[in-house]
């Protein structure tokens, strides 16, 4: 294999190139995904390759935008939908939750929703409250949706081919922030299977679980937290849903002690899945402190610079956090 | 039917029983009242009998498991009978044990007039209703009554202290088989983290039989554990106080002759010099009630019996069975007492109510040769007699001239916070008279 640094969000759009290359079923819906390329230029380039027929630009509607795609996937194509804010699936979930989840189930497997829903999430870009939020969350709660959010170039093309090739409603999660990370990518085609986690970093003192752009902060902060002799391990589950429970039982295992950070909002966030899954392992009766959850503060996101900043978990948070763990502070 | 036998209740505050040995095993025929069993409370060993007749079978607990009381340990079947299947820890009534057990309270008599919650209540918490007096309607007992009786009654009973560690922590502790209680946690809190029970079991390791001097490590276990609790609780909580006497034996030595001549005559049992101490020290007791009395919660109690308790000394530890009413008692009568208890003693064979109600304790390792020593009180007494050989010694005499006399020394240790000096000195010579004049013992 032939690998390169490229992009984040040039990762992404080659795994969208490579498949459509391949698979005439592949069409992409949005808003601004043709002329202009898409706001955070992910499709930049693919309207000329594809032309409008496989590259439509829509007006703004994302229930609109959804519901073709799920129609379309019904009669045997796999479209990609874009919703150019995460916050705006708030329109897209009637289609995706009443309607893209249930219809396999519904009608007995004989039709199945192989789309792929992508949006970007999180704050970081002064965005403010409505172009910031990370709503994942939501669509675990789902059954009949997957939910995928990576957090590295390799991930996002690998995780992106296997997200076209399934055969139910994925919702593709991106991140503003990590669009223009850099990372080796493989040239070629590849997958990542849909619910395995990746162990990031190895470490013997603390399990790290994060996921999308936190997953790159805890990286940082376990190479600070290793000049103080402090080993993390940093678990990027990669999928939510499904979530691969047994490699972050075995890290807590060896550990001991948990440390979840994620973005979206404390209350009712993914963590606490984490913590529950935890709580419920075998790995229960290995902790050896309280299990935290380092997650946004419950708050819409402000559109003040610094205050968007110390509203969800930075690297400095991380080291902190991390430190009163293993020093059994809390 | 397959008859139950159940880890019995011998004792008033006993709740668990350890298996000391099986006499018979699986498959063994037995009859009813044959003894099948020993097993050891935290002061006696004690025999169990079958409480039916048949074939002993699937018995569940080893030699020294520590079993609840009311478990079932093995069961006695009728010939071609299968074993119950049963869930492991079911409870039984613990009178249905065929051994003496502690008199239980009648629950829920038919006749009290209660509603049927308050009946309810009581029976799933195991209350007396006759105890509870009710404000219902013709003095029915109501669910209220139940609930005060109830919430007095779990304020009066101290919670078993919980153990504050991690998970981590106590599974570490319980796959060692170390007690929690015992170890000093270092997180939040206290919090006791698996680094605090891996030092422990470190420090475990140093003083293994694996260790260069080869120190062999004995644990601590049942009646020896029970010594070391009450001495440290004794020596810790009670200011000791100890006063030596050297008494002349002659007299007691000759009265002691003429007793044995007379029991010899009779087939009676000897006396012993130990059962004519324990007369004497009644006396002196009668006379000073406050060294047969006990320090309990800030007050002085001073206990209406005279109790005198033995110190025995047995393979494994000691044991301190228990003349009652001594003061009450012929010599004659306690010689034949302290003899049947000191070779039940050595026995194992000593019931629990042998070994408790003491009120005084005399420990005599004159038979040892040992000169003079000072005892710990045993808790919650207020004194302890400490008895040394008697042997010939040189003196001077009444008359100022030298004279060999069988001489004893005797030292009693005593609660501080109950007598002073001056008490115990009376005591103590009173008792030296009685011992070298035993004709005061009539006064």
């Amino acid at each position: 294999m032939t690998t390169r640094e490229i992009r984040y969000l040039e990762a992404v759009r080659e795994a969208m190139i490579q498949e459509m290359e391949q698979d005439e079923t592949i069409f992409l819906i949005g808003e601004d995904i043709g002329a202009y390329g898409g706001a955070f230029q992910v499709t930049h380039g693919m309207m000329e390759k594809f032309g409008p027929e496989r590259i439509l630009d829509t007006p703004i509607t994302e229930m609109g935008i959804t519901g073709a795609a799920v129609g379309s996937a019904m009669l045997s194509m796999r479209p990609i939908a874009e919703i150019m804010f995460m916050d705006f699936v708030t329109l897209a979930s009637e289609q995706l939750v009443n309607q893209a989840a249930k219809i396999r189930f519904m009608f007995g497997g004989n039709a199945t929703v192989p789309m792929v829903l992508r949006t970007p999430a999180g704050s970081g870009v002064g965005g403010s409250a409505q172009h910031s939020q990370s709503l994942e969350n939501w669509f675990v709660h789902i059954p009949g949706l997957k939910v995928v959010m990576p957090s590295t170039p390799y991930d996002a093309k690998g995780l992106l081919i296997a997200s076209i090739r399934d055969d139910n409603p994925v919702v593709y999660v991106e991140h503003k922030l990590l669009y223009k990370m850099k990372g080796a990518v493989p040239e070629e085609s590849y997958t990542i299977p849909l619910g395995s986690a990746d162990v990031k970093r190895e470490g013997r003192d603390l399990t790290i679980v994060a996921t999308s752009i936190m997953v790159k902060r805890s990286l940082d902060a376990a190479e600070q937290l290793a000049a103080e002799g402090i080993e993390v391990e940093v678990i990027d589950p990669r999928t939510l849903k499904p979530l691969d429970t047994e490699t972050i039982i075995q890290s807590v295992i060896k550990s001991g002690r948990l440390l979840i950070v994620h973005e979206a909002a404390k209350t009712g966030g993914f963590g606490s899945e984490i913590c529950s899954v935890i709580a419920e392992s075998e790995a229960f009766g290995y902790l050896d402190a309280p299990i935290v959850r380092l997650a946004g503060r419950d708050i819409p996101i402000p559109y003040n610079r610094n205050l968007e900043y110390h509203a969800v978990p930075q690297v400095e948070d991380i080291v902190e956090k991390a430190c009163d763990l293993v020093k059994a502070r809390i | 039917m397959a008859t139950h036998v159940i880890m019995p209740k011998v004792d008033m505050d006993q709740e668990t029983g350890t298996i000391v040995e099986w006499t018979r095993k699986n498959g063994d025929a037995v009859e009813k009242g044959e003894i099948i069993i020993i097993i050891e409370t935290d002061k006696v060993a004690i025999d169990i009998e079958s409480p039916a007749t048949g074939i002993l079978q699937g018995i569940r607990a080893e030699p020294a498991e520590i079993v609840p009381i009311g478990e079932t340990i093995a069961y006695i079947l009728e010939p071609g009978e299968q074993l119950p299947n049963e869930p492991e820890s079911q409870d039984h009534d613990v009178s249905d044990s065929s051994q003496p057990a502690a008199v239980e309270p009648a629950i829920n008599a038919i006749d009290v007039d209660a509603t049927p919650v308050a009946h309810n209540i009581a029976k799933f918490h195991a209350m007396e209703l006759s105890t509870i007096v009710g404000t219902g309607p013709q003095d029915r007992i109501t669910k209220r009554d139940v609930q005060a009786a109830l919430a007095t009654k779990s304020s009066q009973v101290s919670e078993p202290e919980r153990v504050y560690a991690t998970p981590s922590a106590k599974r570490i502790a319980r796959e060692r088989g170390l007690n929690l209680n015992s170890i000093m946690g270092s997180g939040p809190g206290s919090r006791i983290q698996a680094a605090d029970v891996l030092r422990v079991k470190e420090s475990l390791v140093d003083v293994s039989p694996a260790s260069s001097d080869g120190a062999k490590v004995v644990p601590l276990e049942g009646i020896r554990r029970t010594i070391a609790e009450r001495m440290m609780v004794s020596y810790q909580s009670t200011p000791h106080i100890t006063f030596t006497v050297k008494v002349d034996m002659s007299r007691f030595n000759e009265v002691r002759k003429q007793f044995n001549t007379k029991a010899e005559g009779s087939n009676q049992h000897k006396i012993s010099a130990t059962a004519l101490l324990i007369k004497a020290v009644a006396w002196a007791l009668k006379r000073h009630p406050y060294l047969n009395s006990s320090f309990q919660d800030d007050r002085i109690h001073l206990f209406s019996e005279i109790n005198i308790g033995v110190a025995v000394a047995l393979e494994n530890g000691l044991i301190v069975p228990v003349v009652h009413n001594a003061i009450q008692k012929g010599i004659g009568e306690i010689a034949t007492e302290l003899n049947d208890l000191v070779i039940r003693a050595r026995q194992g064979q000593l019931m629990p109510s042998d070994v408790s109600g003491g009120t005084f304790t005399i420990s005599n390792l004159g038979p040892f040769g040992i000169e003079q020593f000072t005892a710990i009180i045993n808790h919650p007494q207020a004194a302890i007699l400490a008895v040394g050989v008697t042997q010939p010694e040189v003196v001077a005499d009444s008359n100022e001239q030298i004279a060999l006399r069988p001489i004893m020394r005797m030292t009693l240790s005593a609660d501080h916070r109950v007598v002073d000096g001056a008490i115990v000195a009376f005591f103590i010579n009173d008792l030296r008279h009685a011992l070298e004049a035993p004709e005061l013992l009539l006064w």
